[in-house]
């Protein structure tokens, strides 16, 4: 049994291309990562992580859990092309076993095993599954041609807009499977076999059309199938449907524990490639909802940085807020991304500019305690102040890091791209604390809590961002407090809720003093002031825009005052509204009982 | 005779109803304190001639009262149209046209929160040090001299951080004024001005400029102070630029003193609702033309008088006043 057509050519053709680019693409990336980062790959590879990846792909590779959280129908839709499409190629194999034994098959006799099966007898068990499954697919096609003219009904306001290669791209994706459709049922109708879907339509076409324009119409159908097929193979690896190869290592390799960190390396690729541009990152970014901005979503970000067309205006123009991320469902880290690409575009350290910092020590008490401001809580001194009350109240002797001004933590440069002086700064400060011996550092500041517990090497000092350390004061009972009835709306700064996973000590410290509320979006939903220090791009006009989209829902709950936990939301929130805005240790250092109190305990 | 409703008892709501009297139409004028005199009840001397306000305002109040000027005080309105003025109580007044003087709000400082205001003792506002003038006391939080006093100027003005794009015009004035008459209070202290620009455009105001730099001693820095904050012996530690050095600067003082600026009045916004006008991008009420229309509503029989529609100086706001007057007595002719 022979299996070529010269239809095939084009299909042959194709896959030889994909293939030859996926080796050397995964390849190059693979040669190029870092050592360290050869060394995790080995390290995790027969370990547990390994079965993790495997039952992670089939979960999200094929099955595509988190997009189905986002929206079932839009879920549906990519599950049933993926899923679909992998059952299709499988049970295909299974069926030329069937058929015909454990033996060397070429590809393309599994892919056409319909064109070249016409002569052996029918299974109609297969024929029902593949007939099936075709159908599957095609419903999902379906419904990719319906989001095209509605995809509000899959639960997207907004979707990408696509480059050209992309658009070649999906329209032989689109085509390929009504293409599988016709050639099958045409097949069927000559030779007979098949089931409902192609054996239904093939008995209607051979009761309808003459068996020569059938002859004709099967050729057509077979080259136009394997056309498609050949045309989006070689499109794919220049394309976004890269993703459905790249999002399988990149699995592998997040399981070993690669991460892409503040210099851009080889282990980006992977989760730039990885990138299906879905557009799910659209609809939660404020800058699209808000300013109507929208050149600069994760989406476009990626896209501009793998075609290498990356501008400083798109990469710079991202609060870095982490709504996008919390949505993707490919689980790309993209403010790591966002950062290295500033870095690479304008690191260019003033190997001056910090020479001050040499023999600086601006830090003034004593205590195995530190408390580091940070220079937005210097700006915001009702928070200081009230931490000077609750340190007191508590019997804490303290180390003041800055209260008399000191070095920033480094975060804002590390987030503008300018890594190696951020990392000056992180050395001055890491010596610092070193040097006061401190074992509890607490700061009032998100910011500078993330860079201290991402960044800093801080082995034997515990950071708490001041949310924790005030519930602990609570729950040792050191802190005597008072809880009165006022409404207090709480906004979750983006640093801390999404980019620290602490959204529980703030909540618990309100309601030891006052009723909680919360917005419409809140924790992982929250909406970010708008003020974020990662964004150099908008204006203050734009900013302030911001502020009063997120103040206007947390008026709505009708609270008596705002409650936030970093002192950036709370400047750039007093902007958008009447409302009165407190820092956490506002409220908490008003109702602390008076001393009296605390000696009869 | 016609009646036109004069919203604001303020200088520009006396000096518009003094000149509709005189043109012979009947004014009643809406306080919503319980006394006429508005901002001008605050202040101490006025630059650039260092009169007192209280001559100008007690010349402005005998006029309306000698004019037999109808007021009507403790009265907030709260809608307005060319023949209607609806206040809080549920009030109807009827008239031919409204001139609107309801003036300016002044920039919360406590917004600025870098500079302390009202979280520690000794930073206070322009406002303030001005009560402190009239009432003839200025002292610390704990009744001692100070001995150095630092005035930062535009603290709510220029300033996109906080919503205020536009220019006050009186503060830098305003700051010298008060500079000198702090020096002359305590020739010993050195006084400080932080500034961005000085904008000296008025009549003998750079001569008083001149004056405070070379005759008081007065010293001048360009640079904003970034924050302020308390030093253990009770005084207050500033953290300034000087640009014109390119070099940081810190230094103790005893006082800090905010030159507020002008916000757009709280109620334009309900008002301009009420009536359909148009505000500008700071929230002041946008004249009909900026050159032939400066006095006039977009709507007809609405006129605006004073600092409604952006900071001004007293002498303007007169001016103004009067010429929102003249333009209502003439709608009420035709």
């Amino acid at each position: 049994m022979s299996f070529f057509a010269p239809f095939c050519l084009p299909f042959m053709i194709g896959a030889a291309v994909m293939f030859v680019l996926l080796a050397w693409k995964w390849g190059s990336w693979l040669w190029r990562l870092p050592e360290a980062d050869k060394r995790l790959v080995a390290k995790g590879i027969f370990t547990r992580a390994t079965p993790e990846a495997v039952w992670e792909t089939v979960r999200e590779s094929l099955l595509h859990r988190r997009i189905f959280r986002i929206d079932p129908l839009l879920g549906y839709m990519h599950m049933s092309l993926a899923f679909g499409w992998f059952l299709l190629i499988s049970v295909g194999w299974i069926e030329t076993v069937a058929y015909l034994g454990l033996r060397y098959v070429p590809l393309q006799g599994h892919v056409f095993f319909k064109y070249f099966a016409t002569g052996l007898p029918h299974k109609p068990a297969f024929d029902f599954v593949m007939d099936l499954l075709l159908l599957l697919v095609l419903s999902g096609v379906a419904l990719a041609w319906f989001k095209r003219l509605r995809s509000r009904a899959l639960g997207m306001r907004r979707t990408t807009r696509h480059v050209a290669g992309d658009r070649v791209a999906l329209s032989a994706l689109w085509f390929i499977f009504p293409a599988r459709l016709a050639a099958e049922s045409i097949t069927c109708a000559l030779y007979g076999g098949g089931s409902f879907l192609t054996g239904g339509l093939g008995a209607w076409l051979a009761a309808h059309v003459g068996v020569m324009p059938l002859m004709t119409a099967e050729t057509v159908a077979w080259w136009f199938y394997s056309s498609c097929l050949g045309i989006f193979f070689v499109a794919l690896p220049f394309s976004r449907y890269m993703h459905i190869f790249t999002e399988i290592p990149l699995i592998f390799l997040r399981r070993y524990r690669l991460r892409s960190g503040e210099k851009q390396s080889s282990y980006d690729h992977f989760q730039v490639e990885a990138c299906s541009r879905c557009g799910i990152c659209i609809d939660p970014c404020q800058l699209q909802s808000v300013l109507k901005i929208d050149t600069v979503q994760s989406v476009y970000f990626l896209r501009d940085r793998r075609y290498g067309m990356l501008r400083r205006e798109v990469a710079d123009n991202c609060l870095l807020c982490g709504r996008c991320a919390e949505k993707c469902p490919v689980g790309i880290d993209l403010n790591t991304l966002r950062v290295n690409s500033r870095d690479a575009l304008r690191n260019v350290p003033d190997e001056r500019r910090y020479d001050y910092f040499q023999g600086l020590d601006r830090s003034s008490g004593e205590g195995r305690v530190g408390y580091f401001a940070g220079c937005m809580t210097l700006l915001t001194p009702r928070t200081m102040q009230s931490m000077e009350r609750i340190f007191e109240a508590a019997g804490e002797r303290v180390w003041w890091a800055d209260r008399e001004g000191g070095v920033c933590c480094g975060r804002p440069l590390k987030l503008a791209g300018e890594t190696d002086s951020a990392r000056r700064m992180m050395r001055y400060n890491t010596e610092l604390f070193r040097k006061h011996g401190i074992t509890t550092l607490v700061t009032s500041c998100p910011i500078c809590l993330r860079v201290f517990r991402e960044d800093y090497a801080l082995e034997g000092i515990e950071v708490l961002h001041h949310s924790e350390y005030i519930l602990r004061l609570i729950r040792e009972g050191r802190l005597p407090l008072g809880r009165t009835t006022e409404r207090l709306a709480y906004h979750d700064p983006c640093e801390l809720g999404r980019g620290s996973g602490i959204y529980e000590a703030p909540r618990a410290v309100i309601e030891a003093v006052g009723e909680l509320v919360e917005p419409a979006h809140t924790r992982e939903e929250a909406l970010c002031c708008g003020s974020s220090l990662a964004n150099t791009a908008i204006d203050d006009g734009q900013q302030v825009a911001l502020a009063r989209n997120v103040a206007e829902e947390l008026d709505a709950t009708g609270a008596g005052a705002i409650v936030t936990a970093c002192p950036l939301c709370k400047k750039a929130l007093g902007r958008g509204t009447a409302t009165e805005v407190r820092d956490l240790s506002e409220v908490v250092a008003a109702r602390i009982r008076p001393a009296a109190g605390r000696a009869t305990k | 005779m016609k009646k036109v409703i004069v919203i604001g008892g303020g200088a520009a709501g006396m000096q518009a109803a003094l000149r509709l009297r005189a043109r012979g139409v009947e004014p009643l004028v809406v306080e919503r304190e319980t006394e006429t005199g508005g901002k001008l009840r605050g202040w101490h001397v006025l630059f650039p001639s260092f009169t007192p306000a209280g001559e100008l305002l007690s010349e402005l109040r005998r006029r309306v009262r000698e004019s037999g000027i109808e007021v009507l005080t403790g009265a907030t309105v709260t809608a307005i149209a060319p023949r209607r003025v609806t206040l809080s109580d549920g009030r109807c007044l009827a008239c031919d046209a409204v001139v609107l003087a309801t003036g300016f709000t002044l920039f919360d400082a406590r917004i600025k929160e870098e500079y302390g205001y009202g979280i520690y003792d000794n930073v206070v506002t322009s406002a303030d040090l001005e009560r402190m003038f009239a009432q003839g006391r200025v002292a610390k939080a704990d009744g001692t001299a100070p001995r150095r006093i630092a005035f930062l100027h535009c603290v709510g003005s220029r300033d996109e951080k906080v919503c205020q794009q536009h220019c006050s015009r009186v503060c830098c004035i305003t700051g010298v004024k008060q500079a000198m008459e702090l020096r002359r209070m305590f020739p010993a202290a050195d006084v400080f001005n932080f500034y961005m620009d000085m904008r000296m455009f008025g009549p003998g105001y750079e001569e008083l400029y001149r004056e405070a730099q070379q005759r008081c001693n007065i010293h001048f820095v360009r640079g904003r102070i970034s924050e302020a904050s308390p030093t253990i012996d009770g005084r207050l530690q500033i953290k300034a630029e000087d640009t014109l050095t390119g070099r940081p600067l810190r230094m103790s003082v005893d006082m800090l003193v905010l030159l507020v600026g002008m916000r757009a009045n709280d109620d334009n916004a309900a008002l301009a609702a009420s009536a359909g006008l148009a505000r500008s991008a700071s929230g002041f009420m946008a004249p009909r033309d900026l050159f032939l229309g400066r006095v006039s509503a977009p709507v007809e029989g609405i006129f605006y008088a004073g600092t409604v529609t952006a900071p001004k100086t007293l002498g303007e706001t007169l001016d103004e006043a009067t010429a929102a007057a003249d333009a209502a007595a003439e709608y009420l002719k035709a």
